[in-house]
Parts: structure tokens; sequence; C-alpha cells
């Protein structure tokens, strides 16, 4: 196919999927039009922990917080008069600020250690979440404002907003893991040891890479508030993280596209164990199944799997099994 | 101020058995366990299942359940675990994150959501003038250090030397006939039994419920972290000190502060000193 030719599908393939989001307001029941929102939020945080757990190799268990941190914040600026576009940026930025500080023992801290610190991070996070009623309301809860446009109701808004989002994201991080930057992170994954004497300062790309998954982590959440249009501090916790987890590496952990299907994976569980056939069947799993089957994915993901699923065409061509996915260069 | 000392012995000493359940599988398989909160919770619901629904002795129950505690060790480390020896950190961490949440899933599946209340296992408590000690608080102490005396003296033993060993270097000590499946597995069951008593002792005259063992790990993790994940004395004092400083928090500040004194505690603790406030001088690699 010459260049032309293939660029030319490249164009017109985007060009119909574009008018195929555009226009899914009008044929797209609302119950799936909110599902595939929801999966666009996911896979907005999702990218950002690809960069800094998969491109940078840093254990990062404190983004249920960070993404509770944007939800919080761009509702609290809001509902105080702030205009949504503004309120989302500003609080993702601090999201992002809070994001570097958990990162500043990156540079000293490894493995386990920084998994632990970022562990007490998220619960400090959600503790906060809790204890300061003045700005979140507490356990009660806090109602968000919805976004207003004229001629065009919310939910088809919040859908427009995540997948522009999701799009730009996508690109962005793309262009970006194709740069020097993107291939200094890798670097800090893959021969930290050897990144001084390159002239690349490893804390620097660390810093870097926790501040651009926290900020994503913010700006999800901020749409995400405006999905669930009700904020409750256990929606940031534990459960959240381990769904963040199991994206992740259900997905490929490597790969910006994973964090993508890792997002329908954990949607499309949950809905199949919410759905009317498994709780008329088994009605205990509707409580606890959902984190059962996260736990048990993430074990099986784990033990079996660890490039995740878009590993698995790369692994079928060739017959050698690849060494462990989480140290391979792209 | 004498009293908030002694209550915060006696939380701390459960800190420190959940802490002494970490350094097992770390000085073993090098596998910092995010699961142990969970791990010692399940044999916990046992433990009250027999006693409550089939009736059995309250002390005959325990120890079934501790019993129930290194079955499931040994089977986890089985399952899972064995499989991932001389992987990176990164990926058991994940692992046992995977773990954690099965377990406590399970819990919640067989027991339900609802708080159930454990009974204590003594009574009574004596008065020095200004401080009253209860036999609880005493007991509990007494049962932490009690498992730590221990644990040093069987880290000095032929299967303690061998456990050492193996974290050091799985490989060698094979070669010299120690069967390192068997260590790791060991190790495991100790661990879980440990943990299951941390759990026990925490929720004693109080209430289980499956957030019982997630409200230990952190602090247990604190404890371990203050002993540099290596040293058993270290993890000892990190929980005692941890216990008496929450309740010091609680007592002269607010509630919301002793609740986040593990948090505040475990950031500062690795970002002046990451390898341990009592733990080894030089950073173990990791």
């Amino acid at each position: 196919m010459s260049p032309a030719v293939r660029y030319g599908a490249i164009g017109f393939g985007v060009l119909a999927l574009g008018a195929g989001f555009f226009f899914a307001p009008a044929y797209l029941n609302a119950y799936l039009m909110y599902l595939l929102t929801w999966i666009a939020i996911y896979a907005i945080a999702g990218t950002g922990l690809t960069v800094l757990m998969g491109w940078t190799g840093q254990i990062a268990l404190a983004h249920a917080g960070l993404f509770g941190v944007g939800a919080y914040a761009t509702a609290y600026l809001a509902g105080h008069g702030w205009p949504w576009p503004l309120a989302a940026l500003t609080s993702s930025t601090a999201s992002a600020g809070l994001g570097a500080l958990v990162g500043l023992p990156a540079a000293r801290l490894r493995g386990f250690y920084l998994a632990i610190a970022t562990l007490a991070f998220g619960e400090l996070l959600h503790q906060a979440f809790v204890q300061l009623t003045p700005l979140t309301r507490g356990p009660q809860g806090m109602a968000v404002a919805p976004i207003q446009l004229d001629g065009i109701d919310t939910p088809s808004l919040v859908w427009y907003l995540a997948m522009v989002m999701l799009a730009a994201v996508m690109v962005t991080l793309t262009a970006l893991g194709r740069s020097r930057i993107g291939r200094c992170l890798k670097a800090v994954r893959d021969i930290e040891s050897a990144t001084g004497s390159l002239g690349i300062s490893a804390m620097r790309y660390k810093l870097l890479a926790f501040a651009i998954s926290a900020f994503l982590a913010g700006l999800a959440g901020a749409v995400f508030g405006q999905l669930i249009t009700f904020l409750t501090p256990d929606l940031f916790d534990l459960p959240l993280l381990v769904i963040f987890l199991v994206q992740l590496f259900v997905g490929g952990v490597n790969r910006l596209s994973g964090a993508l299907i890792g997002a329908i994976f954990v949607i499309a569980v949950r809905e199949l164990l919410q759905s009317h056939v498994v709780s008329s069947l088994v009605p205990a799993l509707v409580g606890s199944g959902q984190t059962l089957a996260f736990g048990l994915t993430l074990i099986l993901v784990v033990r079996y799997l660890p490039g995740g699923l878009t590993s698995l065409p790369g692994r079928l061509r060739s017959r050698r099994p690849r060494p462990a996915t989480l140290s391979q260069v792209e | 101020m004498a009293q908030q000392v002694i209550s915060g012995l006696a939380a701390g000493s459960s800190y420190a058995l959940l802490a002494l359940g970490l350094v097992v599988t770390m000085k073993t398989t090098s596998v910092p366990n995010f699961a142990m909160g969970a791990m010692g919770l399940l044999p916990v619901y046992v433990i009250r299942s027999l006693w409550s629904q089939l009736h059995l002795p309250y002390g005959l129950a325990i120890l079934a359940g501790i019993v129930v505690a290194f079955g499931m060790g040994w089977v986890v480390e089985r399952l899972t675990i064995r499989h991932l020896i001389g992987l990176s950190h990164f990926t058991t961490v994940l692992m046992t994150i995977g773990i954690w949440f099965a377990l406590n899933s399970i819990v919640g599946l067989l027991w339900g959501y609802e708080p159930q209340p454990l009974p204590g296992l003594v009574s009574g408590s004596f008065d020095l003038g200004q401080v009253v000690v209860t036999n609880a608080q005493l007991m509990t102490l007494a049962v932490g250090l009690a498992i730590a005396g221990w644990l040093i003296v069987f880290f000095r033993t032929t299967w303690g030397v061998r456990m050492r060993a193996v974290a050091e270097d799985p490989l060698v000590p094979r070669l010299l006939g120690v069967r390192v499946a068997t260590i790791s597995g060991l190790s495991w069951a100790i661990a879980s039994g440990i943990a299951a008593i941390a759990v026990l002792l925490s929720a004693q005259a109080s209430v289980l419920n499956p957030q019982s063992g997630d409200d230990l790990i952190i602090s247990g993790f604190v404890a371990a972290t203050a002993g540099g994940f290596s040293s058993i004395g270290g993890a000892v004092i990190g929980g005692l000190a941890l216990g008496v400083l929450e309740n010091l928090a609680g007592a002269y500040l607010s509630g919301a502060a002793a609740s986040t004194v593990a948090l505040l505690g475990i950031m500062v603790i690795l970002l002046v000193r990451p390898t341990g406030l009592l733990g080894p001088g030089t950073g173990r690699e990791v």
C-alpha cells in the first residue's frame, strides 16, 4: 500500500470514528452511553498510570485518592462559581502537585517501600475526604452541580467531554512516548543506574511521571464527578485502587491501548456481575463478587499473563515466550 | 497520660505482631505481604464461627483457628508466591494485593459485612492508684513480647538459619540440600498464624468486620518499616511506639488525628531514613 493510500485510509477511519462518536448521543441508549463515558474516564486515569507504572516502572498506589482530589476539588470550585473548565484544570494541577509530592520519596525509595508510602498517602487522602467536612461534607456526601451548555443535555455534554479528553490524552501521550522524554522515562525503568552517566536525571523524570499521572487521575476524577453527580469518600478508597490495578494489568501495563482495553474489561465485569442473570443465580455475589473477581483476576494476570491482553498478539506470533514484559522496551 | 500509654502499648502489641508476620515473610521469601491483614482476618472469623455456632470452648476454637491460619498460609504460598520466586517486588506487591482483596471478599461472602462481636479472652483489672490496667491489656502485651522472643530464638535454630539463607539467595541453599519450597511454605504458615493472633488480640472484647484486617495492615507496615523489615526488635518497638503515639494523639488532639498518625508516620520514616529507624545502616538492595 502506498503511503498516500494508507494515510487516506487512516484519515477516513478517524473521520468515520469521529462522526460515530459525535452522533452517538442520537442513537445510543442512555445507559450504554453512561457506561462508555465511564470507560473513557477510567481510560484517561489508566493512561496516566501507564506512564508511571509501565513506562517509568514506579509502583504507585495513591491514584484512587488523587482521582478523588480531582473530583472533590472540581465540584467544590465549580460550586463556588468557578467556570467548570477552569475548576477542572486547577484541580488537576493541584492533583499533579500532590502526585509530585508523593513522588518525592520515589527518588530514594525502591519497590515495595514506595508501594507502602503511596498506599499510605492514598489512605491519607481518603481520610481527608472523610474528615474535612467543610470542603467535602464527609461521609454524608456532596452533590455535584451539573455542567450546563445551551442546546445540549448534560449526559451528552459529559460524553463529549470524556471522549474529546480521552482522544486528546491518547494523542498527546503517544507523541510523548516517542519523544525524548518518553525514551528517558523508559530508560529510568530499564537502566536507572546508567541514567546518571547519560546526563538523565532519574529523579526529575520520576517526578515528571508522577505529576503527569496524577494530573490525568485528577482530570479523570473531575469528569467522573459530572458522571456520578454525587461524591462520597468511599468511592475513592481501596476498591477503586484495585479496579485501577486490574485495569492496568489486564490491559497491559506498557501500552496506552492497554489502559483502554483494561477499562472496557473492568466495566464489563462489573456490569456482568450486577446483571440480572448473575444476581438471580447467585445473590451473594452481588455485594462482594466484584471485589472477589477483581482480586482473583489480579492474581491470575500477574501469574499467567504479566504483559496483559495487549501482549497476546506478540506472544502468539513469536513462539518463544518473551522475557518478563514489565521490563520490555517497546 | 499513663493511662493512654498503657492502652497504647496494648494496641501497639497487635501492630507489632502483624509487623512480625511481615518480617517473617520478608526475611524468608523476600515478599512484602500486603495480604497479611486479610490472612489474619479469615482465621479469626473461623474461630468466631467455631465458638458461636459449633459451641466449641473458646480456647479450643482459637487453637483450631491458628491451625487453619497455618494451613491457609501454606496453601497461599504454594498456589501463588512459589511461582514468583526471583521476580521483582513490583510483581509480588501486585500479587499480594490481589490475594488481599480476594480473601477480604471471601470473608464478606461467607460471613457478611455486619460487625460481629468477639468475646474477651480474659477479664478483670487492677487499680494502680492513678491508672487502671486490665488483664486483657497485660495479656496482649505479654503475647506480643512472647512471640517476638520466640522468633528471635527461632531464627537462630537450624530451621531459622535455613529460612534466612533462603531469603539471601534461593539457589545456594538448594545446592546445600535445603528444601527451599518447604522453608518458604513454612514461613508463610508461621506468618499467617502470627497475623491471626494479631487480629484476634486487636478485636478481642470488641467487634470483627471485614475491614478489621485493613485497619491493621498500615499500622503493621509502619512498625515493620521502623525495623527496616528485618529487625524483630525494631518491629516490636515500632509497633509499641505507634500504639502509644496514636493514643496520645487521640487523647490530646482529636480522634481524627489518631487515625492519621500511622499514615503520616510511615511517610516521615521513609523520607528521613528509608532503611528503617532501627534497621541496618546500609540499605538492602530491593
